[in-house]
């Protein structure tokens, strides 16, 4: 019996400090809501504005340069299967989160990276920070996120976005920690500025590390936004998780089939968009 | 504005799940029966016995494997799962994860030890895992609830399928790493396979081996929680509930537990490796 009063008051204080900080850190909450659902509005009704042969003619041709035609056809056949099986509004929604949460990761992940990179006392500090993060179940994320942000894709935003930064993270920094010794005393030797240092010798061959973070981020970001349905995100993930409770067959598997087709197209494509690893001579 | 659609493959597999439901009724309630049996096994066996001395005795058997260090850690993990008043749930999570990834080892762990031998059916196998691995792990979901209706058992047979491939290209991985003198030491020596297998091959890939567990345990608790959207009871659905009903608190205390128990299974898991 004690544990039970134990619990309630538990839970009576924490309602009482979200009520705290609704009341007096609210703006700040409002602000990032409406620049998160600001920008998947904007993003989205771009990307409705194309018709749906234009947006798969574009993908298939981006699948076509780095993986041969027939890849670039199937991936354009894969996105125009979503138009006709009528999910082509929440396949848009599903990539627009996607896009944007991975932006997010990428603007903080690899600035993060290359410090993380350059200073080993980051480093420790980042890793197990790091490592809690990708050992937790990724769906707890959406529980901080829709305390403060509410229902929407501004909280699917988020917890995509703690999901899909730690790769990013940690293959930039270790691309920038892999340049070849050789090199950075090249840098040295022949007088380089640190910026041109940096620039010229430094990001090349950090860029096969960075590309596979960016990969890897949106791989775990699909998995994310398709949780995120239950907050009501919008996109393929909401429409999963209302036809899983009404038990509806159908429309589970079309919209399954859609985030399998763009997951693999995305995946593919973001694999071979980059420079290759070099290899060392 | 749902587009009109053309057509809908979702339409056709409709049918084919009714059929399936209907005339294939006997193997799917059958499978039912086995996999609520031995979750429930589990299940009673973790929560026959009180949480406090259920606690101790983790901790004393921690402590006797592992040290105290670890012993410590179980008691915390421990002492926040049971302080949300979770603790039923904590072990309803715990039991699912147990024999789900009882189950996907021991499919996945034979069939890596034969793909690592055989390089054609590696080359068959890996497209598969690829696919596999790349698709969203609510796609595991989607089958089972048709066809098995929400509960636990979708729950723990797609946290098997789930689990299945890490642990089998690991495992694949392991294998193809012993080095080959040692084998072949084993078999000048006299020893029948059976022993090169578990004197010689398996000491030497264990550490990469409980790599894989490793990954296979958290893969699986996250596929866990997550199945508590369809009914899978457990910490999985105390976040839903939370989630759904906005209850805060709730959710903050069942956020907890599962970073204790996640935390818990991984140290615990890893330690095992040293």
């Amino acid at each position: 019996m004690d544990q039970k009063l134990w619990i309630e008051a538990f839970d009576t204080a924490v309602d009482a400090g979200m009520s705290w900080l609704t009341d007096h850190g609210g703006a700040v909450f409002d602000l990032l809501r409406a620049a998160l659902e600001g920008a998947f509005d904007g993003l989205l009704a771009g990307l409705l504005l194309l018709p749906f042969w234009v947006l798969a003619g574009a993908v298939g041709l981006l699948a076509a340069r780095s993986l041969g035609w027939k890849a670039g056809v199937a991936a354009g056949l894969g996105l125009a299967l979503c138009q006709a099986i009528g999910l082509w509004p929440e396949t848009l929604e599903t990539l627009s989160l996607v896009i944007i949460s991975v932006l997010l990761a990428v603007l903080v992940g690899v600035p993060l990276g290359v410090a993380a990179g350059y200073s080993p006392r980051l480093t420790r500090v980042l890793d197990p920070v790091l490592d809690l993060i990708q050992t937790l179940p990724p769906y707890i994320y959406l529980l901080p996120a829709i305390a403060f942000l509410g229902y929407g894709p501004a909280t699917a935003i988020v917890a995509t976005f703690i999901v899909a930064a730690p790769p990013v993270v940690r293959l930039s920094a270790l691309g920038f920690r892999q340049t070849p010794v050789e090199f950075i005393e090249l840098a040295a030797a022949t007088g380089a500025k640190p910026l041109d240092a940096f620039l010229k010798i430094r990001v090349p061959f950090a860029l096969p590390s960075v590309m596979a973070g960016i990969n890897q981020s949106l791989m775990m970001a699909f998995g994310m936004v398709v949780i995120a349905g239950i907050v009501g995100s919008g996109g393929l993930g909401e429409t999963i998780y209302g036809a899983i409770r009404k038990l509806d067959i159908a429309l589970s598997v079309n919209a399954a089939i859609a985030i399998v087709i763009l997951t693999i197209i995305i995946d593919r494509i973001s694999q071979s968009i980059g420079p290759q690893t070099k290899e060392k001579a | 504005m749902t587009g009109t659609a053309l057509f809908s493959p979702g339409a056709m597999v409709a049918p084919v799940i009714g059929w399936l439901n209907t005339n294939a009724h006997g193997l799917f309630n059958a499978i039912s029966v086995a996999v609520e049996a031995s979750l429930g096994l589990v299940e009673a066996a973790l929560l026959v016995i009180p949480a406090p001395f259920m606690a101790a005795l983790i901790m004393a058997l921690v402590l006797w494997r592992q040290g105290r260090r670890m012993a410590l850690l179980a008691a915390i993990c421990m002492a926040v799962a049971g302080g949300a008043g979770l603790w039923v749930a904590t072990m309803q999570t715990v039991a699912l994860v147990t024999t789900s990834v009882v189950i996907a080892v021991a499919t996945a762990f034979p069939l890596g030890i034969l793909a690592a031998r055989r390089p054609r059916l590696e080359a068959i196998l890996r497209p598969v895992l690829d696919l596999m691995q790349t698709v969203p792990p609510w796609v595991y979901l989607i089958p089972a609830v048709m066809i098995f209706s929400l509960g636990k058992v979708p729950a723990m047979l797609a946290t098997v399928i789930y689990g299945i491939p890490p642990m089998l290209r690991i495992t694949t991985l392991a294998f193809k790493g012993v080095p080959r003198e040692l084998v072949e030491l084993g078999a000048a020596s006299g020893a029948t396979p059976l022993q090169t297998l578990t004197k010689i091959e398996i000491p030497s890939a264990r550490k990469t081996l409980l790599l894989g567990l490793n990954q296979c345990i958290l893969l699986s608790l996250a596929m866990v929680v997550l199945a508590g959207l369809v009914g899978a009871g457990g910490l999985g659905a105390e976040v839903t509930r939370g989630l759904t009903r906005m209850e805060m608190g709730l959710g903050l205390r069942s956020g907890l537990a599962i970073v204790a128990v996640a935390i818990f299974l991984d140290r615990i898991s890893r330690k095992a490796l040293e």
